[in-house]
């Protein structure tokens, strides 16, 4: 059956509309788990608060196991799915820089816009200076383009590279995503309490 | 009272309880017997592509395409060898039934250029053929609707119509029997009496003419 899109369940002109309203749930859960703070993101990185590790892999580990449910259940073809491809010395490049700017900004660029629209001026500062980077990034494009273009691997996933089950990949994941939960806590009651 | 601490003991586990339900449903994952997923095409559309009738293709329409030698007409005899060289369509290719998913034959019938039509002695062959190679999700399969035994009573041996019947039956007649012609039946050989006349030698009369007398021109 699906994806619904793909298999022409829905037509493929409501993909926009689907997906503005998708960014609309993503923006009123990132708002709701208080990620349009920047005190609250940097919070991961000084041991104060690890709202953001425990969201987005609390999420990442219900779609994956969710998704490979309606699979198993034949409601969707997990194969027809979109693998992003993997670019791996630019990813690991630019996670770098991201994790940098990410640190000193107290933003991550999905977060900012959503501090911008709650009007938050660190988060004004920081989207000017996104667009900034964007720039800077699109004007020395030829330069970076070699990197930006080299070490393709193509649309590989974890079952492609280890050649495991996903299924044991997915369990493995869960007990390192419950493991990450736990040992955050602990960290956490190590930590001095930071109010803010 | 008891009630609502009950619910409050709850409340304070609940991460354990989510954390728990989230290592249930993954180690579920892990432990569901496996079963092996169907090849090729989503059932709904396998059934939907049986249903249609756009499958078939009648035989004047092949006939045409044949004898306009469009290109794109791939002919695949699913009978047996035998019967292949008995008789086959003009360039058919033959791929009995029981070698069709044969990796020779692979490369003709799981392709995209051309209109694969195959074709049997009746439908029955080549329906099976079509089946399977469709659930494979090959593209641009035909079958010969009626297969030979249709091709023979239409094309090679076409029903004269009767006399009250529509000009368009007339029409299609008259383009079957031309058709079946093409492939090389009905011709009426008339045989073409030549006379050869023989030619009586005839006396050449030469007639010697006498010569004139000439008039006198003239003098000096």
């Amino acid at each position: 059956m699906g994806p619904l899109i793909p298999n022409g369940i829905i037509p493929e002109d409501w993909n926009y509309i689907i997906a503005i309203l998708i960014g609309f749930a993503f923006g009123y859960i990132l708002e709701a788990s208080g990620f349009s703070s920047s005190r609250k993101l940097a919070g991961q990185f000084y041991g104060y608060d690890f709202a953001v590790l425990k969201v987005f892999f609390t999420s990442a580990v219900v779609a994956v196991i969710g998704l490979y449910y309606m699979d198993y259940l034949n409601f969707l073809d997990i194969s027809m799915l979109f693998v992003q491809p993997t670019y791996l010395w630019a990813a690991i490049i630019g996670g770098m820089i991201m994790g940098v700017g990410f640190l000193a900004g107290g933003f991550c660029p999905g977060t900012s816009l959503c501090a911008v629209a709650i009007g938050k001026i660190d988060g004004i500062v920081f989207t000017i200076g996104l667009v900034i980077g964007i720039f800077i990034f699109s004007e020395s494009f030829s330069a970076l383009e070699p990197l930006f273009e080299s070490s393709n691997l193509g649309n590989i996933t974890l079952v492609d590279t280890l050649g495991v089950s996903p299924y044991w990949i997915i369990f493995i994941f869960t007990i390192i995503a419950l493991i990450a939960f736990v040992f955050s806590d602990w960290v956490r009651s190590k930590v001095k309490k930071v109010f803010y | 009272m008891s009630k609502k601490y009950k619910l409050k003991r709850l409340l304070v586990r609940r991460y354990q309880i989510l954390a728990a339900i989230l290592f249930i449903l993954a180690a579920g994952l892990v432990l569901l017997p496996k079963y092996k997923k169907n090849e090729g095409i989503a059932p709904d559309l396998f059934v939907k592509n049986i249903i249609s009738s756009e499958r078939y293709i009648s035989t004047d329409l092949l006939a045409d395409r044949l004898v306009n030698q469009d290109p794109t007409v791939l002919l695949i005899d699913t009978r047996s060898e035998k019967e292949f060289n008995d008789y086959a369509l003009p360039n058919a290719v033959n791929i009995p039934l029981k070698d069709l998913l044969n990796e020779n034959f692979d490369g003709y019938i799981n392709q995209d250029v051309y209109d694969v039509i195959l074709y049997s002695n009746e439908n029955f062959y080549a329906d099976q053929a079509w089946i399977i190679s469709n659930r494979l999700g090959y593209q641009n399969l035909y079958v010969l609707k009626g297969g030979l035994n249709e091709w023979f009573n239409t094309i090679i041996n076409p029903k004269m119509p009767e006399e009250t019947e529509p000009k368009e039956a007339f029409d299609l007649y008259s383009f079957r029997k031309a058709a079946g012609m093409y492939f090389g039946v009905g011709i009426v050989k008339s045989e073409v009496k030549k006379e050869i006349k023989k030619k009586k030698p005839t006396r050449k009369v030469i007639t010697v003419k006498k010569k004139k007398k000439r008039v006198p021109e003239g003098g000096c």
